[in-house]
């Protein structure tokens, strides 16, 4: 057993001399081959800023893994960590506030609000599970769904008030840079605070991980017990984000890699896991500062999400978990044709409402005459390419939930959109043109490679129908970390990107707006000779054959369209609109149940939902207006949210 | 060419002696003939026309532009065009503008604004360009579309002679390299290299920048504050909006006060200076520069 543990710890001794290895090169290059410093001003950058950033590394990594330890054991659940049960999106909403409304308030204040809002995350998450029994993947897909939507709320609270880019581009990053002990001094604060409940926890939660009936038996307050572990954990991971702001992945590897190299009762994972945290995180910021030229900019904690994100897709088929059979959406027993009636009655006056509503200087406005004319080509563009974005996305949500028979599959969720935008970049990084072609085969292609992808991991055995969504959300995680190292070199590319994110229509002209709609008729059209496939398909293969249809090229056809139209609708609003997911599950959930039915229904209630977003984005915060895919995602993320409470 | 000249200068004298009162843009408005109603896109064109002594009937982002470029003062009446990568056209539409003043920068606009008025789409900022220069031409080319060509010439007149004024009072300086930066938070600058505005202003001065390394659209964004170690013998000028609370960590930390610039007292900071601007926001920098210096020892 000693043994064992010892050879596990072997690759981490290795990893933490590389790690030194880094940092000992990083010294020499701003110290000098001798590593000695040569005069004061080396003196004070070793030991004012290259110490401190190393002890920061480490004690962040430190806190962070102790942070995933605490946060698992407490919900019996190996795949919680901070980044994915929203605590530090929660924490960076909760600082953006404060520095709105508070901007004065210090080190300590900053704290508490950053704890108010992983907290409050958290809290949130619970609650939407807890009619599910906490049930470990419908926690973290709830949580990575609130955090989406918090940063959205986040991205939407700093451009509201004019300002942007700098300040998020840092915080967000979670940039190590230091020149004082003031934040190491914090998180080691935290850690020391919160070393004794967690020694004392160790006992009793592992005595809960043997299952709950034998911790009653010991008189244990199971309930006080994970409370406590949740708060501890809680605030450890705040305090890393107030003071450096957003590490993702951390806590989930720190865990998750102690545990594969032994560690196995609760005691040791508590032990150990801070120690393999700080190694990772004191490893992925020497990488980092190696990196050349323009790179070394990257902030550290974009670059744990590259690192961590293939980890969890790794990990998703190998964990223990039982997955829980998806229960059958609820479907009205309303006719089609008069659900069609009441939909195309609605869709008629979003399009309307659209047009002809609005603000001026003068308060709200309703254009009727010359006023309408007059409006009229400003207007009709963006209402035309928001409702072409949002039946795309219903019909591609269609696809994807029907040919994965997963009610809550959608481009979005799946890491489709976010595909598109990666692939988006790689076009812009490769060739100086960006016309439209250029950047719609890129984004197609970025689109088709995740999908095929997600797909693969469908048929894979061991891979359950929420843990199939939520490998779909981490390659989201992925894809979008990815972008922000590219935003975070700040080129003309990077703002060109960020603006493609947030999903602005504001400039969408007549032209754009054609390509759209002819874009959405001629990948939507050959969807009405497909609905067979979108029945058969999930009956499986004899019965597929039986009926004379080839299972490869139908599978293959839908991939694609689905790909095809998910990358054009991103193009429009952006990766993170949730209208994809929302508007196939309203279409079902409303009595559309079969496969043409459903596909119709799912891109007319998209094409709504979508126009009204629009319209709100444009007037809510007038004469300001909000980028619409932000918009959307907030109405989209919430919808979502409650989704998966009431399921 | 006397008269026309001296009328603008005239006018020019009156409308200082009004500034304040909220009349100047109404009497700007009324004053000539050719006076057209002017929306800017741009924050450069804003400044511009301003300083040309037209109030623009509509801009972008003003409350940000209140703030973060303070100079040329904007009166409350102009409308607000809401944010600069999210123009609201409609607000643009109900301003009814004669002309529009944009850049490159929102050429995915062009389109947009042309249904509502007439575009001059004018360009300062380009890679491997004088901004100094490009902003002197864009004064000439505004002033020449607003029939103001007097007031552009008088304009880049003046920034000339202000700024060699400020070179002759700062050639003591020029021992030492400058490094132009801006506060992100305590931890964190970006820095305007030499196809900054700033740079370039520093170098009419007489001055030399600091910053050796490259620069992509005129500044390096989120630099470590450690960088400053590599530069002990310059001056650092700090351009604001520095936020809140940053310069208050500053002065807490230990590191920044014990860097040779902070230590040396050669540490000066400006205020918000909008480092996109035209020739009003070059001579706010070189002014504030200049009076921020005055008194300091040079050595």
């Amino acid at each position: 057993m000693r043994e064992a543990v010892l050879r596990g710890w072997a690759p981490w001794l290795l990893l933490g001399l590389v790690a030194g290895a880094l940092w000992a090169a990083t010294l020499g290059a701003h110290l000098g081959a001798g590593l000695r410093p040569s005069s004061e001003l080396d003196r004070l950058l070793l030991l004012h800023s290259l110490l401190p950033r190393a002890a920061t590394a480490l004690l962040a990594g430190a806190a962070l893994g102790l942070a995933g330890a605490l946060l698992q054991s407490a919900l019996d659940n190996p795949l919680a960590e901070p980044a994915t049960l929203g605590v530090s999106a929660g924490a960076q909403l909760a600082l953006t506030l404060t520095a709105l409304l508070a901007p004065g308030l210090g080190g300590l204040g900053r704290e508490a609000a950053a704890f108010a809002g992983g907290a409050g995350a958290v809290a949130a998450v619970l609650a939407l599970t807890w009619r599910r029994g906490l049930d470990p993947v419908s926690v973290v897909l709830t949580g990575m769904i609130v955090a989406m939507v918090a940063s959205s709320l986040s991205a939407a609270l700093i451009l509201s008030q004019g300002e942007y880019l700098f300040a998020l581009l840092i915080w967000g990053g979670g940039s190590l840079s230091q020149q004082s002990w003031a934040p190491a001094g914090a998180i080691a604060a935290a850690l020391a605070l919160a070393a004794l409940p967690a020694a004392l926890l160790a006992r009793p939660l592992g005595v809960i991980a043997t299952g709950d009936s034998g911790a009653r038996g010991l008189g244990a307050p199971v309930a006080a017990i994970r409370l406590l572990a949740l708060g501890v954990g809680v605030a450890l991971a705040t305090t890393v984000a107030a003071e450096v702001g957003l590490i993702a992945f951390v806590g989930l590897a720190g865990p998750a890699l102690a545990r594969l190299s032994g560690a196995r009762t609760t005691k040791t994972v508590l032990l150990a896991s801070p120690a393999v945290g700080a190694v990772l995180l004191w490893l992925a910021d020497g990488a980092v500062q190696s990196l050349p030229g323009g790179f070394s900019q990257i902030p550290t904690g974009a670059a744990t999400a590259l690192l961590g994100a293939p980890l969890m897709l790794w990990l998703l088929p190998r964990l223990k978990m039982a997955d829980r059979p998806q229960r059958p959406v609820r479907a009205s027993s309303r006719p089609a044709d008069r659900t069609f009636t009441v939909l195309l009655a609605l869709a008629a006056v979003a399009l309307l409402a659209a047009v002809a509503l609005g603000r001026s200087p003068d308060g709200w406005h309703v254009a009727v005459g010359t006023d309408f004319v007059e409006l009229w080509p400003f207007r009709w563009p963006r209402t035309a390419a928001a409702a072409a974005a949002g039946a795309m996305l219903g019909a591609a949500g269609v696809i994807v939930q029907r040919m994965t028979g997963n009610p809550l599959a959608s481009p979005e969720v799946l890491g489709v959109s976010a595909g598109a935008g990666l692939g988006l970049a790689a076009a812009m990084l490769l060739s100086a043109d960006t016309a439209l072609p250029l950047r719609f085969a890129g984004s197609a292609g970025g689109a088709l490679a995740a999908l095929v992808l997600m797909l693969a991991m469908s048929g894979a055995r061991g891979v359950g129908a929420e843990r199939f969504l939520l490998a779909g959300a981490t390659l989201s995680a992925l894809c979008l970390a990815a972008l922000n190292a590219v935003i975070a070199t700040a080129s003309a590319r990077a703002f060109a990107l960020l603006g493609w994110i947030s999903g602005s229509t504001s400039a969408i002209g007549p032209d754009e707006a054609l390509i759209a709609c002819a874009a959405a008729a001629a990948l939507t059209l050959p969807l009405a000779f497909v609905g067979r496939w979108l029945d058969v398909l999930p009956l499986g293969t004899p019965v597929a054959r039986s009926l004379g249809l080839g299972l490869r090229p139908a599978r293959l056809a839908l991939t694609a369209l689905a790909a095809l139209l998910a990358a054009a609708a991103s193009l429009i609003v952006g990766p993170l609109s949730f209208v994809g997911l929302v508007a196939p599950h309203a279409a079902y959930a409303s009595g559309l149940t079969r496969p043409t039915a459903h596909l119709s229904g799912g891109a007319l209630i998209g094409a709504i939902l979508m126009v009204a977003a629009d319209l709100l984005a444009r007037t809510v915060i007038f004469p300001y207006q909000l980028p619409l895919g932000l918009f959307a995602s907030l109405v989209g993320g919430a919808y979502l949210a409650l989704l998966l409470r009431t399921r | 060419m006397n008269g026309p000249h001296s009328f603008g200068l005239t006018r020019r004298a009156l409308l200082a002696s009004l500034a304040g009162t909220g009349l100047a843009g109404s009497l700007g408005a009324r004053a000539g003939a050719a006076d057209l109603r002017v929306a800017a896109i741009d924050w450069a064109m804003l400044e511009t026309a301003l300083a040309l002594g037209v109030t623009p009937v509509a801009a972008t982002e003003l409350k940000l532009f209140r703030r973060a470029a303070v100079e040329p003062a904007v009166p409350a009446a102009v409308a607000d065009l809401g944010l600069r990568g999210e123009i609201n056209a409609e607000m643009l539409l109900y301003a009814r503008p004669d002309l529009i003043l944009s850049s490159p920068w929102y050429e995915k606009y062009r389109a947009q604004l042309e249904r509502v008025a007439p575009v001059e789409s004018v360009s300062i900022y380009e890679s491997g360009r004088s901004p100094y220069a490009a902003a002197e031409a864009a004064s000439r080319a505004v002033g020449a579309r607003l029939s103001r060509a007097a007031e552009a010439e008088a304009l880049v007149a003046r920034a000339d002679a202000d700024l060699a004024v400020a070179r002759s009072r700062l050639v003591s300086f020029a021992t030492r390299p400058f490094l132009v930066a801006n506060f992100g938070d305590a931890r964190h600058f970006r820095v305007f290299g030499a196809d900054s505005m700033f740079v370039d202003v520093l170098a009419r001065l007489g001055l030399r920048s600091a910053w050796a390394g490259g620069s992509a659209y005129g500044a390096v964004a989120s630099v470590g504050l450690e960088a400053l170690a590599a530069m002990p013998e310059a001056w650092i000028v700090i351009v604001g909006p520095t936020p809140p609370g940053v310069r208050a960590s500053l002065d807490g930390s230990a590191f920044w006060r014990a860097m040779p610039q902070v230590a040396g007292g050669r540490v000066v900071d400006l205020g918000p200076v909008n480092p996109f601007g035209a020739l009003p926001a070059a001579l706010r920098f070189a002014r504030l520069l200049g009076e921020a210096l005055a008194g300091r020892d040079h050595a």
